[in-house]
């Protein structure tokens, strides 16, 4: 039986082109089926169609049919689905609508008006389902990331749902809350039978889960339902052991790590690393020296005795914990922050991008944000803007309004208007969340340009398959202090923090290295 | 509840005792409670920030009488005088400025201090949320929209330090005064907006106003609201000292309305409520206790005693009778009392051993 069914589904935006365009799929009862595609290729248009959101809370020019276990939305609003379809948004914070966690999660059965008994219990097992019992007392604004993200989707699942719609539910999560929330999900569809229906850009845990795949682009279906496998073969935002796979031509693509170094094993010949790897004494000139780095906030500290180098044409990846520090040295190296110990001698002209691009923007198209920036410092300078909307492949989007942007198009404009200011050093706070394949090609590519032109590059990541294809160095942060700091690859491998081409085929960090490899013999 | 009626009995006493010595007895036991009983969150934050309202109120009050009353004694300096046109009141603006009016405003806005303190400590403790799932039916979606509100105060702080922030590094560290409300508000405005249509979803998706509203809903809605704007004016009446007749007559319309209210709510099915509070016997007792204190101190009004309010002409020192004291005492009550079940401490708790099967939860 289907649990959710599209059948012939169209629909615009107000005032907007096609969304979604004849879309037929089926979503059997039981399954994990996920679904992806780049930015703005209809995904969230898609599964807010599932309960109704679409069209009922965006309006808009609806055609065609969803029918939800029996019910189609055409006639029933989502807030008619809740018993059978539970919603969870990307945003962890935006979904919270009563202070306490246990009373949110009871939210939807007094709105379902279930008997105070029925209700009781209901809670406690939803509790219990995603591990959040001890949270139950909790202040939502409190929790990390990964709590309040399963806190939601136990707002979503109280009402015991058939199915579930996760719309890109660990976007806005370090890995372990990633991790979590996965898990969670598929202890649900185990031991629940629970359908799920996810969007997701990070496929590295959310690819081993899925039953099924489909990709969309462009509002259209254009790979049909199939094992996951199969259909990431071909994907360009493939987790890096698939694309590592299909280099190899390991057939099928392994989606796990396991998965793939048993093919790795069963190799008669690996393929050897080349030998001109850069040597770290021919680094450039020191560009920033931070000694001696402390700071308290709210009376806790927060960073103790750091010391920093950073030369010319150097990319540096900051690796660490959520709360280890990294955004915080950040914000020191650029000046927003006065720190309480050491000193920083020289300091070059620095440019922070938030982690948020939202706080950043508020032009009405994306050149005029570039230029704003350049308007602000007293400069006029054509050149420039057009250099760096062309450096992070945002020449096509330079007419469009900046809030129109998907999450990852956002962030590059973010980055373009900070970095037009000419400053020598970037620093980038997480710079990749939300972003889809397309976004973190042209990033990567706009920092390697950006460290060739003798600037260097500071990235605070959670992202350790960005370190490993752009990082020279990388520096391990925890509780404050310096773990370790040397060449990326030799921090990287043997961590927790190896990418997953290290962990199936080391010495490599890379696809592109082992693709190169593999050319030379 | 019971808290709110700790909150009205500390407002009555106020009322009743504005006697700065007083007043400033009840702000430390309402900072007491505060520190022993608020979770840690926004509200708790908020309470310093209420009292200085009731500060910068008390101030512009002072100022205020400073400048309009007039009696003529104990002149501390003369400031030129402007009469205003008898259309406008014909009251004198300026003048002498007197020892005796300004300190008899003073404490008269240090009341005010008082009873912002009071709600400040309501506010820190009792659980909004909590609070509308006890108020009648027809004020349920009324009173969830406020508290979702109230939730987005903090976070739109929060959004303005970050885009000042954003602002800043956009420049490499110096911050650029020209144009910077425009570059702040939008962000702060969009991020806002965004959301809010996601929590809107949210709530949408989660079956809020599943149950729509019947005809009795309706009427007790309107009847509601009558008593809210019967209550403001009943408030009004008070603060401002109106004829005793006005008082009267607005507390007979709250009563009427809310009488009308539970009726009409009372009509229509009853709303289903998740663990639901109950007042359980020692929270009448609490109750009870907090009652007692305005009680004590109208008796000993009556009794005579006159150094509940001080008078500053001729000018002396507030006087303090201990028997006074005495009598605020209930207030401090619920200080014994371990925090409510319902709003037990946030204590870090490791995280359980999950088992591999949960129970299966039942259908719907």
């Amino acid at each position: 039986m289907s649990a959710i069914s599209y059948a012939g589904v169209s629909f615009g935006y107000p005032d907007g082109p096609l969304a979604l365009d004849d879309v037929n799929l089926e979503v059997p009862a039981g399954e994990i089926l996920l679904v992806i595609g780049s930015s703005g290729s209809g995904k969230s248009t898609l599964l807010r169609a599932a309960n109704g959101l679409v069209p009922h809370s965006t309006g808009g020019r609806f055609g065609g049919d969803v029918v939800a276990f029996g019910r189609s939305t055409r006639t029933h609003r989502p807030r008619e689905l809740a018993d059978v379809v539970g919603f969870v948004h990307q945003d962890p914070e935006a979904q919270f609508v009563v202070d306490r966690v246990e009373a949110d999660v009871a939210f939807v059965l007094e709105n379902l008006g279930l008997p105070e008994a029925a209700m009781r219990r209901r809670v406690e097992e939803v509790l219990d389902a995603l591990g959040i019992a001890h949270l139950r007392d909790r202040n939502p604004a409190t929790l990390s990331g990964g709590e309040r993200q399963r806190c939601a989707i136990a707002g979503a699942l109280a009402a015991a749902p058939d199915a579930l719609v996760l719309d890109e539910p660990t976007s806005q999560l370090d890995p372990q809350g990633a991790e979590d929330v996965f898990a969670a999900v598929g202890r649900l569809n185990a031991d629940l039978g629970t359908t799920v229906l996810l969007a997701e850009h990070r496929l590295e845990r959310a690819a081993p889960l899925a039953d099924r795949a489909v990709t969309l682009s462009g509002g259209r279906i254009t790979t049909a339902p199939g094992p996951t496998g199969a259909v990431l073969a071909d994907y360009p935002g493939a987790p890096s052991v698939t694309r590592l796979g299909r280099v190899l031509g390991w057939d099928p693509p392994p989606l796990t790590v396991r998965a793939g170094r048993t093919f790795a094993a069963a190799m008669d010949r690996h393929p050897e690393p080349s030998a001109d790897a850069p040597d770290p004494a021919t680094r450039g000139e020191v560009m920033l020296r931070a000694q001696g780095i402390g700071v308290a906030l709210d009376r806790r500290p927060v960073l103790h005795e750091i010391d920093v180098e950073i030369h010319r044409g150097e990319v540096v990846a900051l690796l660490g914990r959520n709360g280890a520090g990294k955004s915080t040295l950040l914000r020191i190296l650029g000046g927003l922050l006065a720190s309480d110990a050491g000193r920083i001698d020289p300091r070059p002209t620095t440019a922070y991008v938030p982690q948020d691009p939202n706080t950043l923007l508020f032009a009405s198209t994306v050149r005029a944000e570039v230029t704003e920036t350049l308007r602000l410092l007293g400069r006029h300078d054509d050149g420039a803007v057009n250099r760096w909307l062309e450096a992070l492949g945002l020449e096509d989007l330079a007419d469009h309004h900046p809030r129109s942007l998907s999450g990852g198009q956002r962030q590059r404009v973010a980055i373009a208007a900070v970095a037009v200011g000419g400053a020598e050093l970037l620093l980038l706070d997480e710079p990749t969340r939300g972003m889809d394949a397309a976004s973190r090609h042209a990033l990567e590519r706009a920092i390697a340009q950006h460290a060739r032109e003798g600037g260097a590059v500071v990235l605070a990541t959670h992202d350790v398959e960005l370190a490993a294809r752009c990082a020279t160095r990388a520096i391990v942060l925890g509780d404050g202090e310096m773990v370790a700091s040397g060449p990326a690859a030799s921090v990287l491998a043997g961590s927790l923090f190896a990418p997953q081409v290290l962990r199936v085929l080391p010495p490599f960090l890379t696809v592109e290295a082992v693709a190169a490899a593999m050319e030379r013999t | 509840m019971a808290w709110l009626a700790w909150a009205i009995a500390g407002a009555a006493t106020v009322q009743l005792a504005p006697s700065p010595v007083y007043v400033a007895l009840i702000i430390g036991i309402a900072w007491l409670i505060v520190e022993v009983h608020a979770p840690d969150g926004p509200y708790r934050r908020a309470f310093p920030a209420l009292l200085a309202v009731g500060v910068v109120f008390a101030l512009i009050r002072v100022v205020i009488s400073a400048l309009t009353a007039h009696a003529g004694i104990d002149v501390l300096m003369t400031l030129p005088e402007v009469t205003v046109p008898r259309l406008l009141g014909g009251f004198t603006l300026g003048g002498t400025v007197e020892a005796g009016v300004v300190l008899q405003s003073l404490s008269e806005g240090f009341a005010i201090v008082g009873m912002m303190a009071v709600f400040g400590a309501f506010n820190a403790i009792a659980s909004h949320y909590e609070l509308v799932q006890s108020s009648p039916r027809a004020f349920h979606e009324l009173g969830v929209i406020t508290t979702v509100a109230l939730a987005f105060v903090p976070s739109t702080i929060e959004s303005v330090s970050a885009v000042r922030e954003a602002d800043r590094a956009r420049t490499g560290g110096q911050s650029i005064k020209r144009g910077r409300i425009l570059r702040s508000i939008v962000p702060v405005l969009e991020r806002g907006m965004e959301r809010a249509v996601a929590l809107s979803e949210s709530m949408d998706a989660r079956g809020f106003g599943f149950a729509g509203s019947t005809r009795g809903d309706l009427a007790a809605g309107w009847c509601g609201l009558g008593a809210l704007l019967a209550l403001a004016a009943a408030f009004v009446a008070l603060v401002g000292r109106a004829r005793p007749a006005a008082i009267g007559l607005s507390v007979a319309g709250i009563a009427l309305l809310v009488a009308a209210t539970a009726f009409a709510s009372g009509r229509t099915r009853d709303r289903k409520r998740y663990r639901h509070r109950r007042m359980a016997g020692i929270d009448w007792a609490m109750v009870a206790c907090a009652l007692t204190a305005p009680l004590l101190v109208g008796l000993l009004g009556f009794g005579g005693e006159d150094s509940l309010v001080w008078h500053t002409t001729p000018l002396h020192w507030p006087t303090f009778e201990p028997l006074v004291a005495l009598a605020l005492i209930p207030l401090l009550v619920p200080l014994t009392r371990l925090p409510s079940a319902a709003r037990r401490t946030d204590i870090e708790m490791p995280e359980p051993e999950l088992l591999p099967t949960a129970a299966p939860v039942a259908g719907s």
